[in-house]
């Protein structure tokens, strides 16, 4: 099977950032709240990237800010994948009135924007990284379940599932045997770039100062701040957008070069 | 590729509504920039701010907007307070004490009309006085009123007012009660003053425009309309005054941004004072700040100094009580309770709490909390003392923290002049209870001179300071940013008001 360049482009992206976040649990330049530099200083001498407006080295920051990114992607993925494919399935094997009474209420949730929806959740519980997640996830959630429900109908609907089921084989096993395999491809890509829709919606979420609390250097929140000194000392802004704009660019490219090769209409198949 | 398309400047969105416990302020305006020269009587004056009301009426939580900008353009008080601390007559042409201080008669100006068209009369202040005090007024200086008895009005032109004790202050705290027509409705929305402006339109988030009221009893405004246009941050703030959308900012917030304005002649940058307090507010009843050498360690912790240098820059000033330099009772306290950890530790050691201890604190979500919070946290590490922070909406702080007094420590800004006083009142936010404040500053308002009030004022200062009621953090400095083209605007931000009558546009 050929892997693309698209694949490979956005994991060494990704890979790189989910890299900083590793190096950043063992070793940083500076203990994160540390304030002793000087106000705004600019890049090199004994701060790489200068430093914000408490003084603080804005690279240790960027690195702790690059574990929020990954965990918001990764927390509120795992919750979407969770709460939506068991939400989708159920409805699409339930039928009748609960189908119906499950897709009108997706298609409601899905109306509203995700970032709106996961303000009105955070909002309900405090502002902290976790609830963020949870609100990201859960709004994220009515996406992959109603996505989860076509596809899972569409497979019901062909005729070795109808024989499988005449000749006794138990609804579980048709989930894991048929209907998994068949609706996974089409379902990571979506997962890859909800991923990269959730690290947007949580920098959003802490720009408005409802993701993670400070100190918490989240990179929505650097955005936020930096941006009354922006004029004064430019990276503390840049840096921040450049690595969201690279995370969420490499995970869309892993998302479209999953597509590539996983998509059965764009793979010889190999498997029924 | 399929690139995601979510608003990272969903900014707009952003409540930066600073909730403060401004009720209203006095009138005044004798120290407004030099005016003169040839300007344009018919001219719209565009003022720019971050602080939209959140309704219009002061008794029902308007909040700093409202004050800024309706408090002498719409709304006129009996009295109104000059910039030098003094009050002046406004809408009382005179008025007598009796001997024993308890009998206020005051004679109202003749050929003063409403908005409306309606006539002045003593009815109007009678009202306007009982709004303040009802039970249902929000109204932050409240308390400071509730020592009226009686309110009689035996003509059209005079009120008497009888006091249940002697109120020194009395005539001050006249100045921030609005007369407002007693037949007004629907005040949230609407007005019916009796200022040199009439409210034209609000358009919520947006602006408020008002209008120059012809039938106004004094001098003239010096412009046509005058119109407040609401921002949510300070930068774009800054842009709409670069792009000539608006003429003058009423309070900048972002010091960075100055150098552009400084370094242009097109701008006029001043430095004035304000009234505006940070506060790491305590609950003194709750533990451990129960305890005074917690609060005074906590106080000794936190260098105050480089924190006002992170968030202003240059500006502002350090501030050792809730005492602003402009109040008569001032007193420079900032040697109280100064920054040294090793003083820190050892209180923390003698408060049995060597090993540091941990407290949440309620942050509102808006600048500059967010960052005052964070550099706390920080310098409060260094004593042991770990602090979570618990952002929270301003509803929330003033849900929380104002009524329900449920917190350990938050951080709030008070805008108000010659509010130590609030001190004496053991059931106010955060709970600091010491009888002989509480005796000293109802004494202060029973005194019969001023100098016998600012002395034990004075007391009150020191004793408060001393015992870290709270941690002042600092003083906020008052900058207005103006276009060249305009002048007479006022310099100080004294109760947070902004009086636009006298500008003049060239």
């Amino acid at each position: 099977m050929k892997r693309s360049a698209t694949l490979w482009t956005g994991c060494v992206l990704a890979g790189l950032i989910a890299l900083v976040a590793l190096v950043s649990l063992f070793w940083l330049p500076y203990d994160a709240s540390d304030t002793s530099g000087t106000r705004l200083a600019g890049p090199g001498g004994s701060h790489l990237l200068g430093t914000d407006k408490l003084g603080r080295d804005l690279l240790t920051q960027l690195m702790t800010g690059s574990r929020i990114a990954l965990a918001a992607g990764l927390g509120s993925v795992a919750i979407a994948a969770l709460v939506g494919i068991t939400l989708g399935l159920v409805a699409a094997f339930a039928q009748g009135w609960f189908d119906d009474t499950v897709s009108a209420f997706l298609d409601i949730l899905i109306a509203f924007p995700t970032l709106l929806l996961a303000m009105l959740i955070v909002s309900a519980r405090s502002a902290t990284l976790t609830s963020a997640i949870i609100a990201i996830g859960l709004a994220q959630s009515a996406i992959v379940a109603r996505l989860t429900r076509i596809l899972v109908k569409r497979v019901l609907a062909q005729d070795y599932i109808t024989a499988s089921r005449t000749s006794g084989t138990s609804w579980p096993r048709i989930v894991g045997a048929h209907v998994l395999p068949n609706i996974w491809p089409t379902l990571a890509v979506n997962l890859a770039l909800q991923f990269g829709l959730a690290v947007l919606a949580e920098a959003s979420l802490s720009y408005l100062g409802l993701g993670a609390p400070p100190p918490n250097a989240s990179w929505g929140r650097m955005l936020q701040e930096a941006q009354a000194t922006f004029t004064t000392a430019p990276a503390g802004a840049l840096a921040p957008g450049i690595l969201l704009v690279l995370l969420v660019i490499g995970v869309n490219l892993v998302a479209d070069g999953l597509r590539d090769t996983l998509d059965p209409a764009r793979r010889r198949r190999t498997t029924a | 590729m399929n690139l995601p398309k979510k608003p990272l400047s969903a900014g707009v969105l952003t409540v930066a509504l600073a909730v403060t416990l401004a009720a209203c302020g006095g009138s005044g305006g004798n120290n407004n920039s030099s005016g003169g020269g040839a300007y344009d009587k018919n001219a719209t004056v565009n003022i720019g701010s971050l602080y939209e009301p959140q309704n219009l009426d002061n008794t029902a939580g308007g909040g700093q907007g409202v004050t800024e900008a309706l408090n002498g353009n719409v709304y006129e008080g009996l009295f109104k307070l000059t910039d030098d601390g003094k009050v002046d007559k406004l809408l009382a042409r005179d008025y007598k004490v009796s001997p024993d201080g308890l009998t206020y008669t005051f004679t109202l100006r003749d050929g003063v009309k409403f908005h409306s068209g309606k006539a002045l009369t003593s009815k109007d202040v009678k009202y306007s006085l009982e709004k303040v005090i009802a039970p249902d007024s929000q109204s932050a200086r409240k308390s400071n009123l509730e020592v009226i008895k009686t309110i009689d009005t035996p003509d059209a032109q005079t009120v008497k007012v009888t006091l249940k004790q002697k109120s020194i202050s009395f005539v001050y705290n006249l100045s921030y009660v609005w007369i407002i027509n007693d037949q007004a409705k629907n005040l949230k929305t609407s007005e019916d003053g009796t200022g040199p402006y009439k409210l034209n339109k609000w358009t919520r988030g947006s602006a408020l425009s008002l209008d120059r009221f012809a039938g106004y009893w004094g001098t003239a405004t010096t412009n046509k309309q005058a119109v407040f246009h609401y921002y949510k941050d300070a930068t774009a703030l800054n842009n709409a005054l670069l792009t000539n959308a608006v003429d003058v900012v009423t309070s900048e917030q972002s010091p960075d941004a100055l150098d552009q304005f400084k370094s242009n002649q097109n701008y006029k940058v001043t430095d004035g004072n304000s009234t505006t307090k940070l506060l790491l507010a305590f609950n003194d009843k709750a533990k451990p700040f129960t305890d005074v050498k917690v609060r005074q360690a906590v106080s000794s912790a936190i260098d105050d100094k480089k924190l006002l240098e992170s968030v202003w820059g240059g500006y502002g000033k350090q501030i050792g009580s809730m005492v602003p330099p402009t109040d008569p009772w001032y007193e420079d306290l900032t040697k109280v309770n100064a920054y040294d950890t090793a003083k820190a530790k050892k209180l923390l050691k003698e408060a049995g709490y060597e090993k540091g201890f941990s407290f949440t604190l309620d942050t509102p979500n808006y600048d500059p909390h967010p960052t005052a919070a964070t550099f706390i946290k920080s310098q409060l590490a260094k004593v042991g003392i770990t602090v979570k922070i618990n952002t929270i909406t301003p509803d929330e702080w003033y849900t929380k923290v104002y009524k329900n007094h449920d917190f350990t420590a938050t951080l709030q800004e008070h805008v108000n002049d010659r509010d130590v006083v609030w001190y004496g009142n053991p059931d106010f936010y955060w709970g600091y209870d010491n009888k002989q404040v509480t005796q000293w500053v109802a004494d202060a308002e029973k005194a019969s001179t001023t100098q016998a009030q600012t002395e034990l004022l004075k007391k009150v200062n020191r004793k408060t300071a001393e015992d870290a009621a709270s941690d002042w953090l600092y003083l906020y400095p008052q900058i207005v940013v103006a276009s060249s083209k305009v002048s007479g605007y006022p310099l100080n931000g004294l109760n947070s008001q902004f009086f636009a009558y006298d500008i003049k546009k060239g």
